[in-house]
């Protein structure tokens, strides 16, 4: 299952960007992360089961005022704030990461979802302990602009 | 005031969105973060739906819907279920709770109002307000027929006396999404569309919940009796007939959205109410002027105007119409003790007096001759 996390994202994300937002979206090769020092706000959020680990989900926050606007129908400056901005963040990692979750449910590997959390930061690392498989895959969303999904994921103990 | 509808949810983002969802049509949204609040909003407020998050803290969204089923006075309330997580095993374990559906996260604003609007009678706002609609306000007829000069006719016809926009679709497709993007006031289909794509089109804008109360008229020739027979059977509003009569397009639109046309023959002139009638005045016309009749002279009186006058100066002759018409305003008179007076030709006088129902009219040459006799400067007219 661990290496259908690929797809499992992809169409997670494709979903729930095409559904919500009504935008394009397109995987962009691997390891194409751009960093330019812009102010990045991530949602995260982890699920606890059989299967265990966390997905933290990526953009700039000048994006993401703008996707905030778009989902509630408000221009870019009637988003009052960045409360506003870390709920409709937080919706969307929570859609992404329940889409995988009914899927590993649905594969005999049922789990709970954590409540989502922001980070905000210009240069935030994400990084996995040794016991964890990490999966980064980055996505053009509206052309132009770069959706980053990290998965840190545990495998399944064998007994 | 139209159905309440009760949203739980912990993001404020899906309640600022359902809120959006909803904001076009005739109802009132509440909103709580959790299930404690939910309750309690529910409890207060007897919501006539109640959209349903699964996680939340506090209280979630399964041991909500125990708590509300367990109420006598909640249980009957519909639940809609939200959520992100979709298993097999979830959607299993809400069904066995007794809701009414659930939705998926993600969601297209469109799919939570169909949903909702198949549990709820939800109306788009303004359809309750139609009745104060006037006939020279701003509406949108949309058009689909494969024959653009049907739709070019009714628009050119129709802009120099109404402000109403024609919007013509050759396709039921090109129809579906402008309708997706735009509530039209009226629609106007072929019925004689290939493969009966005018009664499918019909049947979909029915089972949509933003196009459901629209009126549909069927287009097609008089001779196509099969067509119209089909169409009045599955709930057409109507059926206009080609070749194209705009007044019959014009009364059509005015009595199937209760347009308001009583300004176009009532008004108060110096605290006396008038009612005139123009030189093309119609059957139609007459039914228009009845149908506000009763409502335009009580309101005269309750705001204490005791006199009106009858404008029919600008007919030539009292034909049918004019008689019926009369009687029912000096019967209103006579029953609000409404002095009156009436304008007209000698003609027309002379062909009332001619009548024993009409005899008794009191003509006058002009407004100033009657406001005169109802100052008690009576001036008669020759014989």
């Amino acid at each position: 299952m661990i290496t259908d996390v690929d797809s499992l994202v992809t169409t997670a994300v494709t979903e729930v960007f095409t559904t919500m937002l009504n935008m394009p979206v397109r995987r962009d090769p691997p390891g194409t992360v751009i960093r330019n020092g812009e102010a990045l706000v991530a949602g995260s959020v982890g699920f606890i089961g059989t299967l265990s680990g966390v997905v933290y989900i990526y953009w700039t926050a000048r994006f993401a005022r703008a996707m905030t606007g778009k989902m509630l129908g408000l221009t870019e400056k009637e988003v009052e704030s960045e409360e506003m901005v870390n709920d409709a963040v937080g919706e969307l990692a929570n859609m992404v990461v329940g889409y995988m979750k009914s899927r590993f449910s649905d594969h005999g590997m049922p789990c709970v979802l954590t409540i989502p959390s922001i980070v905000r930061g210009s240069h935030f690392k994400v990084e996995g302990v040794t016991s964890t498989e990490r999966t980064v895959m980055c996505f053009d969303i509206a052309d132009g602009q770069q959706v980053v999904v990290e998965a840190l994921i545990k495998p399944i103990k064998k007994n | 005031m139209g159905p309440k509808i009760l949203t739980v949810d912990d993001s404020k983002t899906i309640r600022l969105i359902i809120g959006k969802a909803f904001k076009s049509f005739d109802c009132e949204v509440f909103e709580a973060s959790n299930g404690v609040e939910g309750l309690a909003v529910a409890a207060k407020e007897k919501p006539d739906i109640i959209i349903l998050d699964l996680t939340m803290p506090i209280m979630d969204g399964y041991e909500t819907l125990t708590k509300l089923k367990s109420d006598p006075e909640l249980k009957g309330i519909p639940v809609v279920m939200l959520t992100a997580e979709a298993g097999r095993e979830n959607v299993l374990r809400i069904a066995k709770q007794g809701v009414r559906d659930y939705l998926v996260k993600p969601f297209k604003e469109e799919v939570i109002i169909d949903r909702v609007g198949r549990i709820i009678d939800l109306k788009p706002k303004g359809v309750n307000a139609a009745r104060i609609r006037r006939f020279d306000d701003s509406l949108t007829i949309l058009v689909v027929d494969d024959k653009p000069a049907i739709a070019e006719m009714i628009r050119s016809g129709l802009k120099t006396e109404t402000n109403w926009t024609v919007i013509s679709r050759a396709q039921t497709g090109e129809a579906v999404d402008y309708c997706t993007q735009t509530v039209p006031d009226l629609v106007l289909i072929s019925l004689s569309l290939g493969d009966g794509a005018g009664f499918s089109l019909f049947q979909l804008l029915r089972a949509t919940t933003k196009t459901k109360t629209v009126p549909v008229f069927g287009l097609c020739v008089k001779t196509a009796i099969e067509e119209q027979g089909k169409a009045q059977q599955i709930g057409f509003t109507g059926i206009i007939t080609k070749p194209i009569d705009l007044e019959d397009i014009k009364a059509k639109v005015t009595r199937s959205l209760n347009l308001d046309t009583s300004y176009k023959y009532f008004q108060n002139k110096n605290d006396v109410l008038v009612l005139s009638l123009p030189s093309n005045f119609t059957s139609g016309m007459a039914n228009e002027v009845s149908a506000h009749l009763r409502v335009k002279i009580s309101e005269a009186v309750d705001s204490g105007i005791d006199k009106a006058v009858f404008d029919v100066s600008q007919l030539k002759n009292a034909d049918i119409n004019l008689i019926k018409l009369g009687l029912d305003v000096m019967q209103l008179c006579n029953e609000l003790s409404l002095r009156n007076r009436v304008i007209g030709s000698e003609l027309i006088s002379r062909e009332c007096r001619n009548f024993e129902e009409t005899k008794d009219w009191r003509f006058v040459n002009s407004f100033d001759e009657a406001i005169q006799a109802f100052n008690g400067k009576e001036i008669v007219q020759a014989a």
